[in-house]
């Protein structure tokens, strides 16, 4: 009877995608969920789920949910295969892939070590198409891997020297795609496709080359082309744009349930685009059968009022955030006068010490959260008190102490202080203005450092407007959320502690000098920052967990005692509301990006719906 | 028609002037006094009608608009609040109680168990629920917050200027009394209203006495002038009036920097709508010119020599006064709502400065209408002073109008 209706779905999504019709199904070694060992239960297959996102560029969030990746963190952190059948590692250095048998892209053509050459020599290797190179993941000591195909579903890449990054790159929310559908790709690159062929649809899309094209149509996080064949649970079947966004289940998804099922259960994930200021609103009247994604702490008494009505529960899943926000002051300012100021780290500390994270806790979080900088959370492996607590405890005497030490000594007659410069210290900081939780913590922060004698302005913007502001120098401090690896274990990546990235909005300048290789920006001048990057590197080359420990406790210490961001509290709450029918949403559970991929961890593909 | 046509033909014989025909009459000035009230004898009552000014007259007429009278006397109650703003408020509007977020509005009672105590409010106990993350007041009937009136309270710069901490009534320090409820960060609503009161209503009058003297001396010049002139003036308008106000808006208050001290921004948003408001006004007030300025008084009051400013300030503007007076009580309720919209986008006002728009934008979200929705409270008297502000409006025209 499953078989049957199985088998019936299966030929229609593939006559609904338009191709010629080939024996769907898992592969013959299927990844296979033993649900009664994740306390989770058998479902059957079919149904229908509403969810509400705000904006459409908010589609990736289904690669992040559907969660399949090469690798993936099982329930203890732990890498394991997931899209792959096997990987043998030696030291580090030579990763050996093996493939799944029978396993197939979701319009049936074979998953096989092709997709991965294809994008390895064609895509990866071709400066048209990759003007910078290779990524950052697949260098070591910047040096690229030798790749060899052993057969059609074995592939080796091995480096000179370790590379602690390339597996967890591509178990990351964000993966590394190291493959791509080269049978639906080619059509797009120059080297396979007809050039006639090739030139009327460049004009046809109007772009300027086939390497656009390329890109356009290959977008694999992002999976805004219907026509891209995945290997993740649910396919976008819906040309953008479009308020009403349809994925139907990938009838070739390589996971069964320990029944034999072939996941996922849902046949259709449907993803409505709305404001996101009314989507609390919509959830509240069970709009959404599974929400999280612009639902805040704030909205729960309301949610949970409408629950009964609205046929759903709310569960509080801890952020895996390393802070519910920081205020991050940019030691690259353009203005001389603030980067002066907040490259001393007496600043810094002070400002963080002139915090009363007590009262925010109380009147924002409801005392749930803990008050601390932005650090690891006590749930990961290098948590140690004194990182989350360094400089995190209200002072007001040791903050000005600080500040006087600095030269920030004399003041006006209303007690603000100069700076050196003679100007009052009158900081303006700007938020990407998405949640009143944050203009509601500033305002306290405001009243706060009054009392230390600092002026503070808010100013709302918008994400992508402040992201530019920041990297070029004419923001001052602006506020973000924590560390996304909150829940680090020694042998994630800790780039987010050091200057390697130019949206790195403490020191956009430093971590620009690091991504352009040496061509853009400026090095690091501050000495401790210079040793983050340091140290970095070390961890790159890092051979073994013992190492790679040490080396993460470091930069953790550096980075917390020097208070590069001011973290405020951690371990907020965030609401997750399910439908009553939808089951398999586990209880508990940790809300974050990575290494989480928020709803992605905890197996949506294995969520089913009672009748 | 029973009048006959030939009446004044000479035919009559009483007419005090001579028959045709006959000898000229001397040329002959009375000396006796005249008395003009000798000729028709006046009632006192009649007397207090004919021989009153313009402005009793407009008074008289306003007097039977009963509604326009409340509604005058409520606005200027609430703009002499305006003056004692910290006064009248319970306590200082940004004082946090962190003990008390979202307290909902309390009540006054007089007598406690049967027995008299003067006004008091019953303490709250607070406990955090759990299970809805709420904190939950229930009314602690035991403890008893005495009110007091003209007490020392929170301290505040009046007008930002002379500190004071003197309050109409109080709690004592520490002790829950709000009768309005509190809001996310425990500030007490009532008295964010009060102050919220000064700016909001305060920039409606600052805004129309910009925008009037816009659109007088330019409607004015437009209107008198004429010729080209009125062809610039009118093109400026219609450029103007073509602009979409809200992005105008955006644009002009995205100028104002952060670090504007609010008083500053406050000022800037008031000349932005009156920069703005003053199209429809000069249109107006350069129509009305344009017929009146063909009047024959206008003529005779040229030829005496009378310059263009006096012809326009002295005869003209009186002329269409109660049409001035009608848009001007009919535009400060706009510049209210566009305050309040200004500021209900994020736009406008901005914390520490309190308005009632800024303190509707604080509601504008689905938790304070389904679990907190005494917030929305500010939007009472925004419709109370619209409302009376066109009630107020219609009076006055009704009253001046010399046309009926």
């Amino acid at each position: 009877m499953t078989r049957l209706s199985l088998f019936c779905t299966c030929l229609l999504t593939a006559a609904a995608v338009a191709l010629t019709p080939v024996l769907a199904g898992p592969p013959d070694e299927p990844r296979i969920i033993n649900l009664p060992e994740l306390e989770k239960s058998v479902g059957k297959k079919g149904g229908s789920i509403d969810i509400l996102m705000g904006k459409s560029k908010d589609i990736r969030m289904m690669t992040v949910y559907s969660g399949a990746r090469l690798v993936a963190y099982d329930q203890t952190f732990q890498l394991q295969p997931d899209l792959l059948k096997s990987i043998n590692i030696d030291s580090n250095k030579s990763f050996t892939l093996h493939l799944r048998k029978g396993h197939k892209w979701s319009d049936g053509t074979p998953f096989t070590t092709e997709d991965f050459r294809y994008w390895w020599e064609d895509v990866a290797n071709n400066e048209t198409l990759e003007k910078s190179g290779v990524p950052q993941q697949m260098l070591s000591n910047g040096k690229p891997p030798v790749v060899d195909i052993i057969d059609s579903h074995t592939i080796r890449y091995t480096w000179e020297e370790v590379n602690p990054l390339f597996l967890t790159a591509l178990a990351g929310a964000r993966p590394l795609y190291i493959y791509m559908p080269a049978h639906y790709m080619k059509q797009y690159h120059e080297k396979y496709a007809d050039p006639a062929k090739l030139t009327a649809l460049i004009e046809s899309e109007k772009v300027q080359n086939w390497a656009s094209l390329h890109k356009r149509f290959g977008r694999q996080y992002r999976p805004e082309n219907p026509k891209l064949p995945t290997l993740q649970a649910w396919m976008n079947t819906t040309k953008l744009p479009s308020e009403r966004i349809v994925f139907k289940a990938n009838p070739n998804f390589h996971r069964i349930d320990n029944e034999g099922t072939q996941l996922p259960y849902l046949d259709q994930v449907i993803m409505n685009i709305v404001s996101s200021e009314i989507i609390p609103a919509k959830t509240g009247t069970g709009e959404s059968a599974l929400q999280a994604r612009y639902v805040r702490f704030d909205n729960y008494a309301f949610l949970k009022q409408g629950a009964e009505a609205g046929g759903y529960k709310v569960l509080l899943w801890p952020s895996g955030k390393g802070s519910e926000m920081t205020l991050i002051p940019n030691m690259n300012s353009a203005d001389e006068g603030f980067r002066n100021a907040f490259q001393d780290k007496r600043v810094r500390r002070a400002l963080s010490l002139g915090i009363n994270r007590t009262e925010i806790n109380e009147t924002i979080f409801f005392g749930l959260a803990r008050e601390g900088g932005n650090s690891v959370l006590p749930s990961s492996p290098l948590y140690k008190d004194e990182f989350a607590d360094a400089w995190a405890m209200h002072n007001v005497d040791k903050a000005n102490a600080l500040l006087d030490e600095a030269g920030f000594d004399k003041r006006t007659s209303d007690g603000t202080r100069l700076m050196p410069d003679g100007r009052e210290f009158e900081i303006i900081i700007e938020t990407a203005g998405e949640q009143s939780q944050e203009t509601d913590i500033l305002q306290l922060i405001t009243d706060h450092w009054k009392s230390i004698g600092v002026k503070l302005f808010v100013k709302p913007s918008q994400r992508d407007i402040l992201r530019r502001r920041v990297s070029s120098g004419e923001t001052v401090m602006s506020t973000w959320e924590g560390l996304n690896r909150g829940l680090a274990t020694p042998d994630m990546n800790p780039e987010e502690l050091a200057p390697v990235s130019s949206v790195q909005a403490q020191w956009p300048v430093w971590g620009l000098h690091f991504e352009s290789k040496g061509s853009g920006g400026e090095a690091p001048t501050d000495e401790k920052v210079k040793r983050l990057s340091e140290l970095y590197s070390k961890w790159r080359a890092a051979g073994d967990r013992d190492q790679q420990t040490l080396i993460w406790e470091e930069m953790l210490s550096i980075f917390t005692d020097e208070v590069y961001t001011i973290g405020v509290v951690s371990g907020g709450l965030q609401p997750i509301v399910v439908s009553n029918k939808l089951r398999n949403v586990p209880e508990e559970g940790i809300w974050a990006f990575e290494p989480t991929l928020y709803f992605g961890h905890y197996l949506p593909d294995t969520f089913w719906l009672e009748e | 028609m029973s009048k006959k046509p030939n009446q004044t033909g000479g035919v009559d014989t009483h007419s005090p002037l001579p028959a045709d025909g006959a000898e000229k009459l001397h040329h002959y000035v009375s000396t006796a006094p005249f008395d003009l009230r000798s000729v028709e004898k006046l009632t006192p009552e009649q007397e207090k009608i004919y021989f009153a000014s313009q402005l009793t007259l407009m008074w008289w007429k306003f007097k039977r608009h009963r509604v326009a009278v409340w509604s005058g006397i409520f606005l200027l109650l609430l703009y002499a609040s305006v003056l004692f703003s910290e006064f009248l408020s319970p306590w200082n509007y940004q004082t946090r109680h962190s003990k008390y977020i979202y307290v909902p509005p309390q009540s006054i009672h007089l007598f406690h168990e049967g027995e008299f105590q003067g006004p008091f409010v019953y303490g709250l106990s607070r406990k955090l629920n759990l299970e809805t993350m709420t904190r939950d007041y229930t009314v602690n009937t035991k403890q008893i917050v005495k009110l007091s009136f003209f007490c020392n309270g929170d301290s505040y710069h009046w007008m930002g200027l002379i500190p004071g901490n003197n309050h109409l009534v109080c709690a004592p320090t520490g002790k829950p009394f709000f009768l309005l409820g509190t809001d996310r960060l425990g500030r007490d609503m009532l008295s964010r209203i009060i102050q919220g009161a000064r700016i909001s209503l305060t920039i409606g009058l600052l805004g129309i006495a910009v925008s009037f003297l816009l659109g007088i001396v330019i409607g004015g010049a437009a209107g008198y002038y004429g010729g080209w002139v009125d062809m610039i003036v009118q093109r400026i308008i219609e450029v103007l009036q073509s602009i979409p106000t809200i992005p105008l808006w955006l644009t002009l208050s995205a100028i104002m920097p952060a670090s504007w001290s609010p008083i500053v921004i406050y000022f800037g948003i008031t000349i932005i709508l009156g920069l703005l408001d003053w199209t429809g006004l000069a249109r107006a007030v350069r129509s009305k010119l344009l017929s009146l300025r063909e009047e024959e008084y206008v003529l005779a009051a040229r030829l005496i020599g009378a310059s263009p400013s006096r012809i326009i300030g002295r005869h003209l503007i009186p002329g269409f006064m109660s049409h001035l007076i009608a848009s001007a009580t009919i535009t400060i309720p706009t510049m209210i709502l566009g305050e309040t919209a200004l500021s209900f986008l994020g736009l406008g006002l901005r914390e520490p400065i309190t308005s009632w728009g800024v303190l509707l934008n604080e509601a504008q979200s689905i938790n304070v209408v389904a679990v907190f929705p005494w917030l929305m409270l500010p939007v009472v008297p925004v419709i109370f002073v619209i409302i009376a502000f066109n009630f107020l409006g219609d009076g006055l025209r009704d009253a001046a109008d010399p046309y009926k």
